[in-house]
């Protein structure tokens, strides 16, 4: 462990931190690779080059989260990083891709679609046009110009699939696009897309 | 069959035996819990329909009925078959949890006038079980789904006293559990009583409970979705004064039985006719009493079964088409080698659970918090839900008979010369090493808050 040894001119608020101890056997500093902000999906993305494939032009277009992907409450790593929408209470359900702090984001990262609240304000109406809404008002107020999302009302789950392998959001009820015989998975989709409720 | 009984004279709630009695309330609704789950996990919510669909087909076929007519018959009482089995395990699921909030709103009751709550170990030990103080008592398995399990399910939950004396176990005078909460509240009403508001509680407004989940939603015919609680159904209270306590203990009378809704009809049977508004137990009519809940799931096996026994294709089971063949009652120690670890593992986490829960009741601020969101939350639908779904994947012979297993929710004696956490890690290494695929639950139990075991003589 590195000791600090005592320095008059040192006070415990404020002042002229010390430089932090080298690593033992270090070599001359690196610099480090930039990181890429941590968000949970599609469209959400503050910077260029911030999504999965670091190959988005600007704010709002990326493809894909840059957030570790996982399939349910809980397990998100840390603030900002939770998908939201199938567990937690409502206050957290209105919270997707805002949550405070690690394991407090509500369902999975991505988000699909076909995704819907099950409590709060937002109740069966979609996920993903919640956390777009949020993310365009943080842009706002950093003054960033807006660029439209890959798909409008966020990545389809087929599409997901598709890309990543295998996807799954959390839950026993069944998948969330599905048909009995008797209905348009497409429509579901397409009536969460206008910002109605399912 | 086994019960504890903690009035040993007379059946009236005093100030005296006030903390025994909602002990009794506490350990009421833990009993409930592992018989409601464990039929739950006994449901293929998701069976698959081509299968349903493809057999019926053949029979009808078989039977003489054109191709044509047999698969649009097939298609849509396949779809029914997914709707209901769907719906079966939401109702269930709803109100398990609301059983869970029950224990949680009881154990305020009691931190507030009697001190520490006691959760751990509650669970029955004893198979048949029966409510803890219930006259009469009668026989609660933990089985699969079944119509002779949804009738146990509406005596645990009827707002009347059983008519028929050929339902009960034994003629003897009978309370329900809403009667039992009465005499609670008769008493807190009655009587000059101190509230303790200084011992820690588990608060609403933190995201500890949520009415609905995705696990309390069903899909529909037509796969809309249909929300089984409501969300102004009830939710944690702060009890801290007589209004609040009786607010709390009225909270659970109305959540099991509705407003003094009707239970079973004068032959004992259940009555599948219109919703009444007292069946309801919340102010908008827009969640069903426990009660109501399992009489809706009741009727509607029967209006099915009577459809597919309709189609002239012999008497069907329609039970086949989505439930496990789990056994009835089963016990860790008479699981073969490899489920054994498993259902340690699995039991493990149930009882560190409790221990967690208690806990909350000794912690206060963001100490309790994370507990209750990294660690009760976490086991309970990342481990806990996760193991169960994986045991389920396991099978053992019993005679003739091939059986899945399932979650025992027994008790796991933690011993004390080391943490629960670390028995917990002990489990999960012996429960991998007899089944590699639950090793993606390592991370989990590591991230588990290491919680100590409590003495309850030290209260």
């Amino acid at each position: 462990m590195a000791i600090i040894n005592y320095n008059p001119n040192l006070t415990l608020c404020g002042g002229t931190p010390p430089a932090p101890a080298p690593a033992p056997g270090a070599a001359a500093p690196v610099a480090a690779t930039p990181s890429v902000e941590l968000h949970v999906c599609m469209g959400l993305n503050a910077c260029k080059g911030h999504d999965r494939n670091g190959t988005n032009n600007c704010a709002g277009t990326g493809y894909c989260a840059t957030a570790e992907q996982h399939n349910c409450q809980t397990l998100n790593n840390c603030r900002g990083q939770g998908g939201c929408g199938l567990y937690g209470d409502a206050e957290q359900q209105m919270v997707p891709g805002a949550n405070e702090c690690a394991w407090q984001g509500s369902c999975a990262v991505p988000i699909q679609a076909e995704r819907y609240s099950t409590l709060g304000d937002n109740v069966k109406k979609s996920v993903w046009l919640l956390a777009r809404k949020l993310f365009e008002e943080r842009m706002k107020k950093a003054k960033r110009v807006v660029g439209p999302a890959p798909f409008k009302c966020g990545p389809p789950q087929n599409w997901l699939i598709s890309v990543l392998g295998s996807y799954d959001s959390c839950g026993n009820s069944g998948d969330k696009r599905c048909s009995f015989g008797f209905n348009n998975p497409e429509d579901h989709a397409e009536v969460l897309c206008k910002g109605k409720k399912e | 069959m086994s019960q504890n009984l903690f009035f040993s004279k007379d059946s009236e709630v005093t100030p005296a035996n006030l903390g025994e009695a909602i002990q009794q309330a506490i350990e009421i609704e833990i009993a409930t819990i592992p018989v409601y789950l464990y039929t739950y996990y006994s449901i293929n919510r998701v069976p698959d329909q081509d299968t349903i669909s493809g057999s019926l087909v053949q029979e009808l076929v078989k039977k003489g009925v054109p191709v044509k007519e047999a698969s649009e018959k097939a298609l849509k009482l396949s779809a029914e078959i997914m709707v209901y089995a769907n719906k079966a395990g939401a109702l269930i699921m709803s109100v398990a949890i609301e059983e869970m909030l029950h224990m949680a709103l009881s154990s305020n009751v009691k931190q507030a006038l009697a001190g520490m709550p006691e959760l751990v170990g509650k669970s029955p030990s004893v198979w048949p079980a029966c409510l803890p103080g219930h006259e009469p008592e009668f026989p609660i398995n933990r089985d699969k789904f079944s119509l002779d399990q949804l009738m146990t399910f509406l005596k645990i939950e009827s707002p009347d006293p059983l008519p028929d004396p050929k339902l009960l176990a034994a003629p003897l005078p009978y309370k329900t559990i809403g009667l039992f909460y009465l005499m609670i509240i008769e008493c807190i009403q009655n009587n000059e009583l101190s509230y303790n508001t200084h011992s820690p509680q588990l608060l609403p407004n933190n995201g500890y409970y949520a009415q609905n989940n995705i696990d309390t939603v069903y899909y529909d015919k037509d796969h809309k979705p249909h929300f089984t609680n409501a969300p102004d159904s009830g939710d944690l209270l702060y009890v801290r004064d007589r209004d609040s306590a009786i607010h709390a203990l009225h909270c659970i009378i109305e959540q099991g039985e509705g407003f003094q809704g009707q239970g079973f009809t004068p032959d004992g049977g259940v009555d599948c006719g219109i919703v009444l508004p007292a069946d309801y137990d919340d102010f908008d009519k827009k969640e069903l009493s426990h009660f109501e809940k399992f009489a809706q799931i009741y009727c509607h096996y029967k209006t099915l079964e009577d459809k597919f026994n309709g189609l002239g294709i012999g008497k069907i089971d329609i039970s086949k088409y989505f439930v496990v063949n789990v056994p009835l009652n089963p016990s860790t120690a008479h699981y073969p080698d490899h489920i054994r670890p498993v259902s340690d593992f699995l039991n493990g986490v149930y009882t560190y659970l409790f221990v967690m829960v208690e806990n909350c009741y000794r912690q206060a601020g963001n100490t309790q918090y994370e507990i209750f969101m990294f660690g009760v939350h976490k086991s309970m639908i990342f481990i806990l839900n996760s193991v169960c779904g994986d045991i389920m994947k396991l099978t053992y012979k019993h005679g003739e008979q091939v059986y899945y297993a399932a979650p025992t929710f027994e008790d796991y004696p933690f011993g004390l010369l080391s943490s629960p956490k670390s028995q917990l890690i002990d489990l999960y290494t012996a429960a991998v090493a007899a089944y590699p695929a639950i090793s993606y639950l390592g991370q989990r139990v590591q991230d588990l808050p290491d919680v100590p075991l409590q003495n309850h003589g030290e209260f």
